[in-house]
């Protein structure tokens, strides 16, 4: 006989919001054609907001299973990526790292008007550089998307995620040099976090394919195997506190250009990808403090605006040149839009690793990534449907 | 609105028209990339024609009007190597074949042009299904009764073209064991196959067209899907039974076949074509389909059967003068490479299967065979 119903609820919470979460998206989604990971972000969100109890961000291994489905995302993000376009048209290459360095130029500058510490404004423009892999691969798969905007989102968004991590590195290792004036230890921990991260990567990325072509395996047998990949590759990065979002990001390019035996990964990884990706989007949404969001609005709307006018501009510069036309360079800066879950997942990491800064920027930033996280989604499926790349036609 | 006037044109002048396959680089499944591919090329002159097919996921090229097999290979693989570069710079694979092995036709998206847009709305789902490839081409006449008299005298041809060219034999990601599944999807339309019996131009637009306009079911010779057609803004025929094939070398080769056949055929030093050459066209024409070069077809006037490859063997024999006069042995030499040696890209393509148990895996060698060319 149950007596302790406090306790039940507390220990069923987690799995009755997925369940819930998945509900509404899908009706979300009939009806108004509402991205299903904003609605995701929605009930995490409120229920965040109504305290709902044994709804706690507390629970042991839950930042471990959100880093597995953030870095299965980036692992198929990477898998996207076509080197050899880059050698094709070298715009891209260029444009995402021009566009990289710009956009934490303009927030840096921008969060200058408010009193903000120098770290601080710093890590806030390390996080605008990244674009969320979550949120942009989900809806493109979503929508079935393909075409020039879609392609260019996704390799720019990997671009960005990949610049970020390496300048919020550069950035912690200058928050360690400036607190402990220990120039070797500073150096060390960021080359080791960003080199050891593309090592573990890099060496999947050539391991996996290999042992896939030992034998013909289908779409199935090469997501399972995919995905455990991943599994191994976020237990080691915790054991060698690297990045698991740079290392799953580096094994899928890799393996993408490894791959000889060509059948892919189900998208998103097919049911597993799915279920995880509920979890994650409830979870990111869960870690915003409300209090927080309120007090940061004005920054966060601000800063939202500098960044969207950044990745926009630039896209709109590049475009002609790098062979599309001015609206679909304006429609791919727009799409890049979704930045919230990778940022506060890489935050949250870094916070893990114990560099203090971090729970202050997340609070900071909570309103910036609150708008990103339930709009940013909207903005991608909507360039993306502007663009006609998608397959939801009547035609 | 009466059939336009047949426009004569230099008798065995050609042209060809290419419907080729645009993939992304990522899982190989066709790419809703024609409009951006074709932005691209509007930016620099192009040496041919590109323009929109049915579907965004493909596209159609077509040459100049050629009179010899150098100049029309050459400028096939300008076409082709403008093609590609612009498909690198945009992340997109081009391929030829007849049907791309694993796309699900459901999600094609209908090209955004007035006319597609009404077909769509006519045929449904069947013209999603369209999503094949087909090669083109034409043969320029010097009067309206000799496209008639060459549409016909071709008839016992069609085989020949069809299996040479086969290059579908998968269809929604498995074998179809038809060399070409292509012409399958073609039949589907009501207006398909073969054209009526009618040899004199002024019989044809003067009764029979004017007879189905009456009927309202068609409004031009664009709503008729023949295996071959008068064209008579072109004051050509058109031959539309090849799949694309891998390669524009191949391309050009059954071009340049045809165009030695017509020579050939207009020398009337063979029996007069007659309705009861008919009587066998549809199973020759499913032989070809089903079983390519190996197939059996019955000769419409011997009654004889024999193997669709040792038909094309024996032709290309009486072939051979009109390819020296025509410039064109080299196009003759591939005909015959394909049908005595390594066989049509269907089979290529089954060997590429064999090889690696994947559907995408042909896709990549049909992506590399435009690429680099004979295969």
């Amino acid at each position: 006989m149950v007596t302790d119903y406090s306790f039940l609820l507390q220990s069923i919470a987690w799995p009755l919001v997925l369940m819930f979460a998945w509900f509404i998206s899908e009706r979300a989604y009939e009806l108004w054609h509402i991205p299903r990971v904003t609605t995701y972000v929605a009930v995490g969100l409120v229920g965040g907001l109504i305290n709902l109890p044994g709804l706690t961000t507390d629970v042991p291994g839950l930042p471990f299973l959100a880093n597995v489905a953030l870095s299965l995302v980036l692992f198929e993000l990477g898998y996207r990526i076509n080197l050899r376009w880059f050698r094709h048209n070298p715009w891209v290459l260029l444009l995402g790292a021009i566009e990289s360095i710009v956009t934490f130029c303009v927030v840096y500058w921008v969060s200058g008007w408010f009193d903000l510490a120098v770290d601080v404004r710093l890590i806030i423009a390390a996080l605008s550089i990244s674009a969320s892999p979550a949120g942009i691969v989900r809806v493109a798969n979503e929508l079935r998307s393909a075409g020039q905007v879609t392609e260019r989102v996704l390799h720019l968004c990997a671009i960005n995620c990949m610049v970020s991590v390496l300048v919020l590195k550069l950035v912690v290792g200058y928050w360690y040099l400036s607190t402990s004036g220990d120039l070797v230890m500073a150096a060390f921990g960021s080359i080791h976090q960003v080199g050891t991260s593309l090592a573990v990567g890099g060496l999947l990325g050539v391991a996996v394919p290999w042992l896939l072509r030992l034998r013909s395996t289908n779409e199935r047998g090469v997501t399972v195997v995919f995905a455990l990949a991943v599994l191994l590759l976020t237990t080691a990065a915790y054991g060698l506190k690297i990045s698991p979002l740079l290392a799953a990001l580096t094994f899928g390019v890799v393996a993408r250009e490894r791959r000889v035996h060509l059948t892919n990964a189900q998208r998103d990884f097919g049911t597993a990808g799915d279920l995880l990706s509920i979890f994650l989007f409830v979870y990111i949404a869960s870690l915003l403090d409300w209090a927080d969001v309120g007090a940061g609005m004005f920054l966060g709307i601000l800063l939202i605006l500098a960044r969207t006018a950044s990745k926009v501009g630039c896209n709109l510069v590049a475009a002609r040149l790098s062979g599309i036309t001015e609206r679909k360079g304006l429609l791919t800066g727009l799409a890049l839009t979704p930045m919230s879950a990778f940022a506060i997942l890489l935050i949250e990491q870094s916070r893990l690793y114990g560099f203090a800064p971090a729970e202050q920027v997340l609070s900071i930033a909570a309103g910036m990534m609150l708008i990103q996280e339930l709009f940013g989604p909207v903005v991608t499926q909507r360039a993306l449907m502007a663009a006609q790349e998608t397959h939801v036609t009547k035609g | 609105m009466p059939l336009e006037t047949f426009k004569a044109s230099d008798s065995l002048t050609m042209g060809v028209e290419l419907e080729l396959q645009l993939v992304n680089t990522y899982d190989l499944d066709l790419s809703s990339s024609a409009n951006d591919l074709l932005e691209l090329l509007r930016r620099k002159p192009f040496p041919g024609v590109v323009t929109p097919e049915m579907t965004q996921s493909m596209i159609e090229i077509a040459t100049d009007v050629q009179r010899e097999h150098g100049p029309l290979l050459t400028q096939l693989q300008q076409i082709r190597d403008t093609l590609v570069s612009a498909g690198d710079r945009l992340n997109i694979e081009l391929a030829g074949g007849g049907t791309h092995p694993f796309q699900r036709w459901f999600e094609q998206r209908i090209f955004s042009k007035p006319r597609f847009e009404q077909l769509s709305g006519l045929y449904g789902y069947l013209a999603k299904q369209f999503t094949v490839f087909g090669q083109h081409v034409h043969i320029g006449c010097a009067s309206a009764d000799e496209a008639l008299f060459l549409l016909h005298s071709l008839n016992r041809y069609v085989p020949h073209f069809i299996a040479l060219s086969a290059s579908s034999p998968f269809s929604q990601g498995v074998d179809t064991l038809f060399d070409s599944a292509r012409l399958n999807s073609v039949f589907a339309f009501p207006l398909s196959g073969r054209a009526p019996f009618v040899l004199s131009w002024e019989e044809f637009a003067n009764v029979y067209f004017t007879k189905m306009e009456s009927t309202g079911v068609v409004k031009s010779m664009k709503d008729f899907y023949w295996d071959i057609r008068p064209k008579p803004e072109y004051g050509t025929i058109e031959l539309r039974v090849c799949d694309t094939p891998l390669t524009v070398e191949r391309a050009a080769g059954l071009a340049c076949y045809l165009q030695a056949l017509c020579r050939h055929l207009l020398e009337r030093r063979e029996a007069a074509p007659e309705e009861d050459d008919y009587l066998v066209y549809t199973y020759n024409r499913f032989q070809a389909c089903r079983f390519g070069l190996d197939g059996m077809m019955v000769n419409p006037k011997t009654r004889e059967q024999i193997s669709i490859r040792e038909d094309i063997l024996a032709t290309l024999r009486h072939l051979t003068p009109h390819g020296v006069a025509l410039n064109s042995l080299a196009a003759l030499d591939e005909i015959e490479r394909t049908a005595g040696r390594v066989g049509n890209h269907a089979t290529y393509l089954r060997n590429q299967f064999k090889g690696s148990g994947s559907v995408q895996s042909v896709v990549r060698a049909s992506v590399e065979a435009l690429r680099l060319g004979r295969s």
